[in-house]
């Protein structure tokens, strides 16, 4: 490791340097979890302010810039995590993705630091992937403005934020379309539940839990209208005590169906000794708990990880928004043991039709108050989605 | 009513246990005059010991005494520290958390997020099982929730205030100097029980990997071993309130879920508030409302303070 006073005279005007530090500071302090909390907070500004203008803009604008070609073996790729890659969910997820990038391009040099603070320590971390001649920079989680500031002031590396919301000539995002996998399993989970109580485990009140809660709530919906949920935001990514408390206190107010977002698999060991069903995220996790195991979205960034990193070396990189849709990049897990053939059979159904073209998210939708949000005709897309930021009707909790 | 009664209780004494332990741990270490900011680092360190133990060996038995034996290790590096080299106590606590934290996270690395193959199951104590709400949350989970909750404080409740050898513990931790001329062993005394509060702090490691959650991961302790410090503050320094409090914040927290499940009226954020808001409370109501339990209540008089013979 080089020192960073050395680093800071590398690659950026001291002056500047240490203003944006301050700036990064002042805007984002206190941020308490990852991906779209700006979003969360601001709901109505973000939404106006970067959905649909944003990604139009950035479609535009994507063509503006391109990047040498750079041979493998010169080749210095950095991924940026926001937990420990063994946490056995989202970077876990992430890291099998980095994986697949050193096994398709063995000549090529890749570093990863795990557990990246949202403060302007990422900031640091990110300007000495830079300083150490890293072509590419990686980062898979939201780190707005920290990651941002970076990368204006080294136009010619190429950056990725996974569920960014910045595009610039040298920086794009990705996301995974998460939405789908949740409804199919949601599906699951009207058949399945007896008390038509869902829960769900939710972490912070932003845009990908809504979109993550709604969706499994819909997706119930669609075959029980019956169905409600309550959700819990536990004020963590990764938490294991509370998300064990929560998942208690679901059960015992009578859900017999979990859903969740965490990084980890608790809530699952809690349905399977209180004997309800769960329905998990980022891997599959039946080992956990496999009589209670229904089903989980599943996340691979393996084949996007390669193309981009391809597209590099290439020199046919260009900075964009990308969407992963099902079957690429997120899918439901195979049903787990418990689910009858029937069920899976109904709710593989919707991932057909959704494969085919089909969007579920449609009008009229309501939000938690009874009043039409979404009116009939209307079809939400990703871009929606995505800043997605009231619950549905039947919808309790997530403020 | 009952049913939510019953799980609400269960859920807080076995998530409080986690405290309770840890906590009791460190009422010995303070109470011998040394403030041990270490436990955070070696609840940590035997949890992933713990784990690292039953994946090779299945049985919790075996892991929770491995736990007890790191944490008495990381205890005895901190003792010789901060007792018998007399380094300042604080910064020592504070090594020993970030050598904890580090040090498990190395030797968890390869087990992190696997299931524990063995766990303490839920077993009913025969009679007190079928006791309505207290039965199933104390007598029907694991079989650690009585000792903690019940054993161990009664056991060092009784040593601290009913032995002479407890009244020489309190000595040696309100004013060492004249507990050295009445000829007890200061420094032993010091040593031995830093090194117990922190065997139960690995035990509480353990309890929590192998009965509460069952894995390990980095991070899983979060902040729990800071929140038990607190709550010896809160007890005043007693086994018993010790356990106590770890209970009650259990039940403080366990509301705060139950509350957002149930759809309760209050905002999320207030609700996961609660169990600092009540933290708050708890040490302030009692001194405004009782002036005399503030000696009661108050910390050892030499807490923190190293002993030297020589300077009087």
């Amino acid at each position: 490791m080089k020192n960073p006073g050395g680093l800071f005279r590398a690659g950026y005007p001291e002056g500047t340097g240490s203003g944006t530090l301050i700036r990064a500071q002042t805007h984002r302090a206190g941020a308490p979890g990852r991906r779209t909390l700006m979003a969360g907070l601001g709901a109505g500004l973000a939404s106006s302010l970067l959905w649909p203008k944003g990604a139009r803009a950035a479609a535009g604008r994507q063509m503006t810039r391109s990047f040498a070609p750079v041979a493998e073996e010169n080749a210095l790729i950095a991924f940026g995590h926001t937990g420990p890659v063994t946490d056995g969910g989202w970077t876990t997820a992430h890291d099998l993705g980095v994986q697949a990038v050193r096994k398709a391009f063995p000549k090529l040099r890749s570093v990863y630091v795990e557990s990246i603070p949202y403060s302007a320590d990422a900031t640091r971390i990110f300007r000495q992937f830079v300083a150490e001649g890293a072509q590419m920079v990686i980062s898979t989680s939201n780190y707005g403005d920290f990651i941002k500031d970076v990368a204006d002031r080294a136009p010619d590396v190429a950056f990725l934020e996974c569920d960014g919301h910045n595009v610039t000539d040298n920086l794009g995002w990705f996301y995974i379309t998460h939405w789908y996998a949740s409804y199919i399993i949601g599906i699951a989970a009207g058949l399945m539940t007896k008390t038509n109580k869902l829960g769900y485990v939710g972490t912070f009140p932003i845009p990908s839990v809504y979109a993550s809660a709604n969706a499994t709530l819909l997706g119930a919906q669609s075959v029980n209208p019956a169905c409600t949920m309550s959700a819990i935001a536990i004020n963590s990514w990764f938490d294991p005590q509370a998300a064990t408390q929560a998942a208690s206190a679901l059960v015992d107010s009578g859900c017999d169906f979990l859903s969740g977002i965490t990084d980890e698999p608790a809530y699952l060991r809690v349905a399977e000794s209180r004997g309800v069903k769960a329905a998990m995220w980022n891997l599959g996790m039946r080992q956990f708990g496999p009589k209670a195991y229904v089903s989980s979205v599943v996340l691979d960034f393996a084949p996007f990880y390669v193309d981009q990193v391809r597209a590099r070396l290439n020199g046919t990189w260009h900075a964009a928004p990308h969407f992963l849709t099902l079957a690429d990049g997120v899918d439901r897990d195979a049903w787990g043991e418990t689910v009858p053939p029937e069920i899976a059979a109904r709710a593989d159904e919707m991932r057909s039709k959704i494969l085919a073209g089909y969007n579920p998210f449609r009008g009229p939708i309501r939000d938690n108050s009874g009043s039409i949000r979404v009116p009939a005709g209307v079809v939400m897309d990703d871009n929606m989605i995505y800043q997605w930021d009231w619950g549905v009707q039947g919808m309790t909790g997530l403020g | 009513m009952i049913a939510l009664l019953t799980g609400l209780l269960s859920t807080a004494v076995l998530a409080g246990g986690v405290l309770a332990l840890a906590a009791l741990g460190e009422v010995l270490a303070e109470r011998v005059g040394v403030t041990d900011l270490g436990v955070e680092g070696l609840m940590s360190l035997g949890a992933a010991t713990a784990i690292i133990t039953v994946i090779n060996v299945p049985d919790p038995w075996l892991g929770l005494l491995a736990a007890v034996a790191v944490g008495a290790l990381g205890g005895a590096v901190f003792a010789f520290a901060a007792v018998i080299m007399r380094a300042n106590q604080v910064l020592c606590g504070l090594a020993i958390t970030f050598l904890g934290l580090g040090l498990s996270a190395t030797i968890g690395h390869s087990v992190a997020g696997m299931p524990a193959p063995v766990t303490f199951a839920p077993t009913h104590v025969p009679v007190l099982a079928s006791i309505p709400v207290i039965g199933p949350a104390f007598f029907a989970q694991n079989l650690l929730v009585v000792p903690i909750y019940l054993l161990l404080p009664a056991f060092f409740h009784w040593l601290l205030f009913h032995t002479r050898h407890g009244l020489n513990m309190r000595a040696v931790g309100e004013n060492p100097a004249a507990a050295d001329a009445a000829g007890i062993p200061v420094t032993a005394m010091r040593f031995w029980y830093v090194v117990l509060g922190a065997a139960l702090a690995g035990g509480a490691g353990a309890y929590l990997s192998l009965a509460v959650i069952p894995s390990w991961s980095e991070g899983m302790v979060s902040g729990r071993g800071w929140i038990a410090v607190a709550l010896v503050i809160f007890a005043g320094y007693r086994p018993f309130n010790a356990a106590g409090a770890g209970l009650l914040f259990g039940l403080i927290t366990a509301i705060g879920f139950l509350g957002q499940a149930r759809g309760w009226p209050i905002a999320a954020p207030v609700l996961n508030m609660l169990p600092y808001l009540g933290t708050l409370a708890f040490i302030i109501l009692p001194v405004v409302l009782f002036k005399r339990m503030r000696r009661a209540m108050a910390a050892p008089a030499a807490l923190g303070t190293p002993y030297y013979r020589s300077i009087r």
